[in-house]
C-alpha cells in the first residue's frame, strides 16, 4: 500500500510536471472561449450552444491528455530504466500498476476540474446563471476517462505507445456506440450476431450509459439510478482491466 | 552474517531471444558463484561477459532460464542496488528522489526526512539536494545511484560499476563508503573495469567470460600467480 501511494505520488508529479500538458490545457481553455463566439452567433441559444460546445471540447481534450499519458506511461519507465530502481526494491508489478493509474487519476482531476470549473464560471458569467448539472457532466467525463486511462494502460503493457493511444482512441468511439449495436441487432434477429454484439458489449466498456451532456444543457431528464449503476460498472472494469495489465506485466523482463 | 554466504548462484544460464525471428542468444552460460557474509567481493570481465545479467538475475529483474539464485538474506527488502548508467526520474530533485525511495520501503515520514538528509551528506549531495536531477551532471547521477542503494540499509548491496563517471575525488569517497559498509558488518559485490580500485578493497573476486566464471578466488592468490591483477585479467580472459 505504502508502495502504490508512493508510486501514485510520483506518478502526479511527473504528468503534473509536464509542459506538454499546460500546453494542451491552455488550449482546450481557448477553445471553450471559442465556443462563446460560436453561441453568439446561433441567435437566442446563446447559453445552450455554450455549454454543448464547452462539454465537448472538455470531452475531447480530456480524452487526448489522458490517452496519451497514460499509453506513454509505463513505457517511459521501462525505456528510461527507471524500473530497475523500483522492481530492485520490495515493489510488485500489480502495486506499480495500480500506483501509475492512481497518480494518473489525480493529474486528470485536476485536469478536469480545471475545464470544468472554468466552462462554469464563463457561461455564468455570459449568460448570467448556470446550473451544477455542468459539473456533474464534467464529472461524468471523468468516469469515462477512468476507464479509457485503465485500458490504455492495459493496451502499453502489450505493444507501443502509439498503439495503445490508437487503440484507446478507438475504445472510446467504440464506447459511445456500443449500446446502440446492441439494440440494433437485437432487431435483425440474427442469433450469431447478437451474440457477437454481446461479447463487444462486454468488452468494450458502455460509456454513452454515464453520458449527461444532454441532461446537463436540459435536453432530456435523467434516470440517476441507472446512471449510478453503470457508474459502478465502468469502476469494476477499471479494476479488472488493470489486474489484465498487472498479469501481462508481471511476465515482463528488464 | 560473517561466515555464511550472502549471495549463491549455481549453474545460472540465461537466453533471451532477440529480433523478428526470436533468434535465441545465450547471455549466460553456467554462472557458479558465491559470495561470503561481509566481503567485498569483485565481479570482473569484458565488455559483454554478463556481469550485468548476473546481478539482474540475482535480484529477480529478469528471470533464470535454469539454476538457481540464494539470497543470504530474507529478501530484495535487504538488498541494496545500484544500475549500470544509473537515470532517475528528472523532474525529482535529488532530496525528493531518496524521499521517494526511502517511502517505497515503507519509512514513516520522520525517519524518512533524516535517513534522505544522512545520505545526501554521505554522497556529498547537500548542495545539489534541491537541484532536478535533469540538471545534474554524471557523477552527481552516480552519487544519488549509490544513496539510492543504501536507503534501506541494506545487508547485501549490488553495485554495477559504481566508480564510473566519478571524479577523483569523488571515487575516494565512494571507497571510503565501500569500505565503510564492510566495517558496519555488510555484504557487497561490485562490477568494475578499474583494477586498481579492485585490488584495493576486494578480498575475492571472479572474472566473467562469454557467460561463465573463468576464474575466482581470492585477490592474494591471483597476485601469486602473476605480477599484477591486470596481467592476472588478461591472462585468464585470453587463455
Ligand atoms: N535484453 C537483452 N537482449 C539481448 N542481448 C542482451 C540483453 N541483455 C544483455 N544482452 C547481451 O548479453 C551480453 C552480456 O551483457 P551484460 O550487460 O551482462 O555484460 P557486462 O558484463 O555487464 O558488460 P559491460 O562490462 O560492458 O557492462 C552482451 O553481449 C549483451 O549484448
Ligand atoms: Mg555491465
Amino acid at each position: 500500500m505504502n508502495q502504490v501511494v508512493a508510486i501514485a505520488v510520483n506518478t502526479f508529479k511527473e504528468t503534473i510536471r509536464d509542459r506538454v500538458l499546460a500546453v494542451i490545457v491552455v488550449f482546450a481553455l481557448l477553445m471553450i472561449v471559442g465556443g462563446l463566439w460560436l453561441g453568439s452567433i446561433s441567435l437566442g441559444e446563446q447559453g445552450r450552444m455554450m455549454k454543448d460546445f464547452g462539454l465537448v471540447a472538455v470531452t475531447l481534450f480530456g480524452l487526448v491528455v489522458a490517452v496519451f499519458i497514460a499509453a506513454g506511461l509505463v513505457h517511459k519507465e521501462v525505456e528510461k530504466r527507471t524500473v530497475f530502481v523500483l522492481f530492485s526494491k520490495p515493489v510488485g508489478r500489480a502495486a506499480f500498476i495500480a500506483g501509475k493509474f492512481v497518480g494518473l487519476c489525480a493529474t486528470m482531476a485536476v485536469v478536469l476540474a480545471g475545464m470544468g470549473v472554468f466552462l462554469f464560471l464563463l457561461v455564468w458569467a455570459v449568460a448570467g446563471e448556470a446550473s451544477g448539472m455542468l459539473l456533474v457532466a464534467v464529472l461524468m467525463v471523468y468516469v469515462q476517462l477512468l476507464a479509457i486511462m485503465a485500458v490504455t494502460i492495459f493496451f502499453s503493457t502489450l505493444g507501443s505507445a502509439i498503439l495503445a493511444s490508437v487503440l484507446g482512441i478507438c475504445v472510446f468511439v467504440a464506447g459511445q456506440l456500443s449500446h446502440n449495436v446492441l439494440a440494433l441487432t437485437r432487431l435483425g434477429q440474427n442469433a450469431v450476431t447478437e451474440a457477437l454484439s454481446w461479447v463487444v458489449y462486454v468488452v468494450i466498456p458502455n460509456l454513452a450509459a454515464v453520458d449527461v451532456k444532454a441532461g446537463a444543457v436540459g435536453e432530456s431528464t435523467l434516470a440517476w439510478g441507472e446512471v449510478a449503476v453503470w457508474t459502478g460498472y465502468l469502476l469494476a472494469y477499471v479494476v479488472v482491466v488493470l489486474a489484465l495489465a498487472a498479469l501481462v506485466f508481471r511476465r515482463k523482463e528488464f | 552474517m560473517t561466515g555464511q554466504s550472502a549471495l549463491r548462484i549455481a549453474g545460472l544460464h540465461k537466453a533471451v531471444h532477440v529480433g523478428f525471428r526470436r533468434r535465441r542468444v545465450d547471455i549466460l552460460r553456467g554462472v557458479d558463484l558465491e559470495v561470503a557474509g561481509n566481503d567485498v567481493f569483485g565481479l570482473l570481465g569484458p565488455n559483454g561477459a554478463g556481469k550485468t545479467t548476473t546481478v539482474k538475475v540475482a535480484l529477480g529483474l529478469m528471470r533464470p532460464t535454469s539454476g538457481s539464485v540464494e539470497l543470504g538474506v530474507p529478501g530484495v527488502s535487504h538488498v541494496g542496488y545500484l544500475p549500470e548508467n544509473p537515470y532517475f526520474y528528472d523532474y525529482l530533485s535529488g532530496r525528493e528522489f531518496l524521499g521517494f525511495c526511502a517511502r517505497l520501503f515503507g519509512l514513516g515520514a520522520e525517519r524518512r526526512r533524516e535517513r534522505v538528509e544522512a545520505l545526501l551528506r554521505e554522497v556529498g549531495l547537500q548542495d545539489a539536494a534541491g537541484v532536478h536531477l535533469r540538471k545534474y551532471s554524471k557523477g552527481m547521477l552516480q552519487r544519488v545511484g549509490i544513496a539510492q542503494a543504501l536507503v534501506n540499509d541494506p545487508e547485501l548491496v549490488l553495485l554495477d560499476e559504481p566508480m564510473t563517471g566519478l571524479d577523483p575525488v569523488g571515487r575516494v569517497e565512494v571507497k571510503r563508503i565501500i569500505q565503510g559498509l564492510q566495517e558496519r558488518g555488510k555484504t557487497v559485490l561490485f562490477n568494475s573495469h578499474i583494477l586498481s580500485d579492485v585490488h584495493e578493497l576486494c578480498t575475492r573476486v571472479a572474472i566473467m567470460r562469454e557467460g561463465r566464471v573463468a576464474w575466482s578466488g581470492t585477490v592474494d592468490e591471483a597476485l601469486d600467480e602473476a605480477a599484477t591483477l591486470e596481467e592476472f585479467f588478461m591472462r585468464t580472459v585470453t587463455a
